[in-house]
């Protein structure tokens, strides 16, 4: 019976599949997000209560106030993600290329960090870096960190702690396009005299952009709005917007401005989403 | 907020402490009663309840360091059969108020019947004005005649209807004898550049403003825009120049053990806690501040059962074991300042050094030395968020 | 002959050997580095595990003292965390079965059926995924502190953080399924129905065991999430404490050497069952 009914009515099945899935983001995902719009145009704090005014001011309160906080976020962030990706490149390539029976294990390594308690990483960090432990003495005697200085709470360790915890966002979509290389047509390159390096470069790079695209994404997003590393592993000059907006929410109840940040935040994402979405070809995206 | 409970707000309260989404939230709901799961709402039933779900801040309980329990709770539910749920999730007052104010401001219970809140903070008198707390049963707690008389009064709950003080303590500086010479002043905290990097702030306003007015020469029990200022700016200099390393609430403590800090600025009852003989803690030489922290019902809490317990630890000698531990059966006590009469002679019994040691049993000379902050300026809005910044910017 | 020899070329020194050993270095540079990668990855989880069964003096885990099993022996001697690693994992399973069949349905009514509205629907799974993870626990908390608006007041706990939990995960199942279900060989089932099957025969023998992988994947990765998030669960949680709320709470006095112990076994644990995996997969490949 069932079936019959989806015979007769061909157009429904997509939109019954979607219904339930949609139905729950939009419900817990859009309308939380239309409430927060709500909130960001009201003024208050824990004292008073809080008034609806269209208080389009603290849009402005925002970005005047924690403009600092913001470049900062997204210059961790940035550095974060290229870090990620120099270092996560390399492997991604050897993996693919090189991986052979092995392939399969090796990304278990790469994912299995990802298994501990983000928290618990990022504590364990600080062990590693304290000021009298065998890394920081070490880097003490190699003059990489000036003696009786310190590595934790500084944006050293935080930046290293937000590009370690999004290690394999970055690795794992790179791998994933390397991988759908076909090795022939570096071949295919080099048969027509373009050196190893050349052939990478023109050839295995582009090919492998989707994977660069994702991996980009998938770690400057998160990373932007982090505030566990800046908390664990900073010091209040590193402090970055997500600090400032769990603040807001949470301590002093100022929402109102705590939403706008938040909006702002989102806007300033989506929009270099686009602009790199743009730069590359959408279909990478969400297609 | 008048103490009589409507129809609406009862039944109201009941729904919202029972899981309202199960079928027996629901049920208990319809009835009007005390639902499935936590406690029963409502403050006039005069009946135990199975488990007793405290908030308190850390190293804020006597501990049985090796089996990690609390001795105290386990002879607690011994006598009265009722299983102590202890949380210590209380970091700082404003993020747990941060928490818990949301649900409050709907009528909803948060889970719990009892909390514990510093009165250097704007926090327990909000919670007495907004109606969020419960009134005590104070048939239930005959030995509330054994609180100290200094504490019978304070401005913002007068006949203590709602709180009962947990422990009081003072604000000090601590050091690492290993990493340092003596720290004793904040001038030396803030401005020794030998400790750059190595010392933190406490991240409550009170606490941390009180030490550096009293540095500045200024009054902290009188506080004025041009002396909060002042106290900021001195603040300020130490974090813009990398001398302050973090703002912290408790969790000064792991660093200043790991040696990642050399000192901080802390209270006093956690550093005899932390059991290294090498870490000293001291009040100021410009003086400290004291303050209380209060146990509090917030709504949707068992009354009685959290009044027989505030009934329980009012008896000295419960208080005097709690406060200096015992050695011999490996328990550590709190260490802070009891509020109890009595509990002194009774700690003598148990562990003799501590009840001679003036940090826990303070001498009048450190009363003398101690300083309560103004309680206008814990509400001023502009301060509070002047402070937000500064620790969280 | 020996004229020929004469012109053969001499046997290759100097430059050329040089050339040979970079060759040599390049070939395994490459390798070395990685695996320094993996072990700069792995760095912390070793650090975890090895104190895990570390017996400190006092409350502070942080330098080595001695060994012992005591930890992993009396792994719930802490109180609270295993009402803790309990609700964790009661969460995660039903979160992720959820997402994870919302998601399926979603990736396949994207890929299979052309229908108004898939751009939007597109960006619409997408936007979680661009959100960051405060803006979505804070607005979430928004809604559940005015659910009041709509009829019933929700309660924290058990139920917004799995609200909580599904939503986030939806995005990242159909993620995962889509990119199976892209390069779905749709001729195996159309043999299937000209062979006299049904849709929902066709689909329940046919596309659903090939598809399995990555519903398993998916499933998988949702738990992973789920059962790691702190931001989100920490804004909708009211009192009701995770694991990773534990552990945030347990590092302000020291986290006892129990937090690494669960940290050592969930990790063990996933690690084996993606061993395990890999193994099927590679039986599964030599068979194919």
């Amino acid at each position: 019976m069932g079936l019959g009914f989806l015979h007769r009515h061909r157009g429904t099945t997509p939109y019954l599949l979607l219904l339930p899935g949609l139905l729950w983001l939009g419900v817990f995902f859009l309308v939380p997000l239309g409430f927060l719009v709500y909130q960001s145009l009201q003024s208050g704090n824990f004292v008073v209560g809080y008034a609806f005014h269209w208080a389009w001011s603290n849009y402005w309160d925002s970005v005047k106030g924690y403009s600092g906080e913001f470049e900062r976020s997204f210059e961790y962030a940035g550095i974060a993600t290229a870090l990620a990706l120099i270092v996560s490149y390399p492997v991604a390539y050897w993996i693919a290329f090189r991986g052979g029976r092995w392939k399969n294990l090796l990304l278990l390594f790469i994912v299995a960090p990802f298994f501990v308690t983000y928290l618990i990483r990022t504590l364990a960090w600080q062990t590693i870096l304290s000021d009298h432990g065998f890394v920081v003495r070490s880097l003490a005697t190699l003059h990489l960190v000036a003696h009786g200085g310190r590595v934790l709470n500084t944006a050293v360790a935080v930046v290293a702690g937000i590009t370690y915890n999004f290690l394999p966002f970055m690795a794992l979509p790179l791998y994933v396009s390397l991988e759908q290389i076909d090795a022939r047509l570096i071949e295919a390159a080099e048969d027509l005299y373009a050196s190893k390096l050349h052939a990478f470069l023109r050839v295995t790079v582009p090919l492998s952009l989707p994977g660069i695209v994702a991996g980009t994404l998938l770690t400057f997003i998160p990373a932007a709005g982090d505030f566990i590393n800046a908390q664990l592993l900073g010091s209040p000059t590193n402090h970055m917007i997500g600090n400032v907006i769990q603040s807001k929410f949470l301590e002093t109840g100022d929402v109102p401005v705590a939403a706008s940040m938040s909006f702002i935040l989102m806007a300033i994402i989506v929009v270099m989403v686009l602009a790199y979405a743009r730069a590359v070809g959408t279909e990478q995206l969400t297609g | 907020m008048t103490d009589r409970i409507t129809r609406k707000v009862f039944l109201r309260r009941a729904a919202a402490s029972g899981s309202i989404l199960t079928v027996p939230g629901l049920l208990a709901a319809c009835g009007g009663g005390g639902g499935g799961g936590g406690a029963s709402s409502g403050a006039t039933t005069q009946q135990l309840a199975k488990t007793l779900r405290f908030s308190n801040w850390t190293l804020y309980m006597d501990r049985d360091l090796k089996n990690h329990t609390f001795p105290s709770l386990i002879e607690f539910q011994k006598k009265y059969g009722v299983h102590v749920d202890y949380m210590q999730d209380v970091n700082d007052n404003a993020s747990f108020y941060g928490k818990i104010q949301g649900q409050l401001s709907k009528g909803q219970g948060i889970g719990r019947d009892i909390i514990v809140m510093t009165d250097n903070s704007p926090f327990p008198a909000l919670l007495v004005k907004k109606g969020w707390v419960e009134k005590l049963d104070k048939s239930a707690i005959p030995n509330i005649k054994n609180l100290v008389p200094v504490q019978r009064h304070p401005a913002w709950d007068p006949n203590r209807d709602y709180s009962l003080p947990w422990q009081s303590g003072f604000t000090g500086i601590a050091y690492n004898e290993r990493l340092t010479d003596p720290v004793l002043s904040i001038d030396d905290l803030f401005g020794n550049p030998k400790l750059k990097g190595k010392v933190t702030c406490l991240n409550e306003m009170g606490d941390a403003l009180s030490l550096v007015m009293l540095a500045n020469g200024d009054d902290p029990s009188h506080v004025t825009d041009a002396t909060f200022n002042r106290a900021m700016a001195k603040i300020k200099k130490a974090v813009d120049s990398g001398q302050i390393r973090q703002f912290t609430g408790n969790d000064y403590a792991p660093p200043l053990a790991k040696g990642d800090l050399s000192a901080a600025m802390s209270w006093s009852g956690d550093i005899p806690q932390l059991d290294a003989p090498y870490i000293h803690w001291n009040l100021p030489t410009d003086g400290g501040d004291t303050w209380t922290d209060n146990m509090l019902i917030p709504t949707g809490g068992n009354v009685y059962t959290a009044s027989v317990y505030m009934n329980y630890v009012y008896d000295p000698q419960v208080q005097g074991l709690m406060e200096a531990g015992d050695p011999k059966r490996n328990i550590t006590g709190i260490y802070y300042i009891p509020p109890v009469i009595g509990a002194k002679e009774a700690a003598l019994k148990f562990n003799p050094p501590v009840a001679k040691n003036t940090d826990i049993f303070p001498t009048p000379k450190m009363l003398d030395n101690v300083h309560l902050f103004d309680p206008t300026a814990l509400t001023n809005q502009k301060y509070l968020t002047a402070w937000q910044n500064l620790i969280s910017a | 002959m020996s004229t020929v020899d004469a012109t053969l070329p001499a046997r290759p020194s100097g430059p050329a050997a040089a050339a040979r050993a970079w060759a040599f270095v390049r070939r395994h540079v490459l390798t070395v580095y990685s695996l320094l990668f993996f072990a700069y990855l792995l760095l912390p989880i070793g650090v975890v595990v090895v104190f895990s069964f570390n017996n400190p003096p006092g409350q502070f885990n942080y330098t080595w003292h001695s060994f012992t099993w005591n930890n992993w022996r009396y792994w719930n001697g802490v109180p609270g965390i295993q009402s803790a690693i309990e609700l964790s994992l009661e969460i995660a399973l039903i979160a992720s079965l959820i997402a994870t069949a919302l998601g399926t349905m979603i990736a396949l009514a994207l890929v299979r059926y052309r229908f108004r509205g898939r751009a939007g629907t597109n960006i619409l799974v997408f936007l979680p995924l661009s959100t960051p993870e405060i803006v979505l626990g804070a607005s979430l908390l928004t809604l559940f502190l005015n659910s009041n608006l709509i009829g019933f007041t929700i309660q924290f706990g058990f139920w917004t953080i799995l609200i909580a939990h599904v939503m986030f995960c939806i995005s990242f199942a159909v993620v995962t399924v889509k990119a199976r279900l892209i390069g779905f060989d749709r001729h195996l089932e159309e043999a299937a129905m000209d062979l006299g099957a049904n849709e929902w025969a066709t689909f329940v023998k046919v596309t659903l065991p090939l598809i399995a992988p990555a519903i398993l994947a998916a499933l998988l990765l949702c738990f992973a999430i789920s059962i790691d998030d702190f931001v989100v669960t920490y804004f909708n949680a009211g009192s009701d404490v995770t694991f990773p709320i534990f552990v945030w709470g347990a590092a302000r006095i020291g986290a006892p050497p129990q937090v690494n112990v669960i940290g050592t076994a969930i990790f063990a644990i996933a690690v084996t069952f993606m061993l395990v995996n890999v193994f099927l997969q590679d039986r599964r490949a030599k068979a194919a």
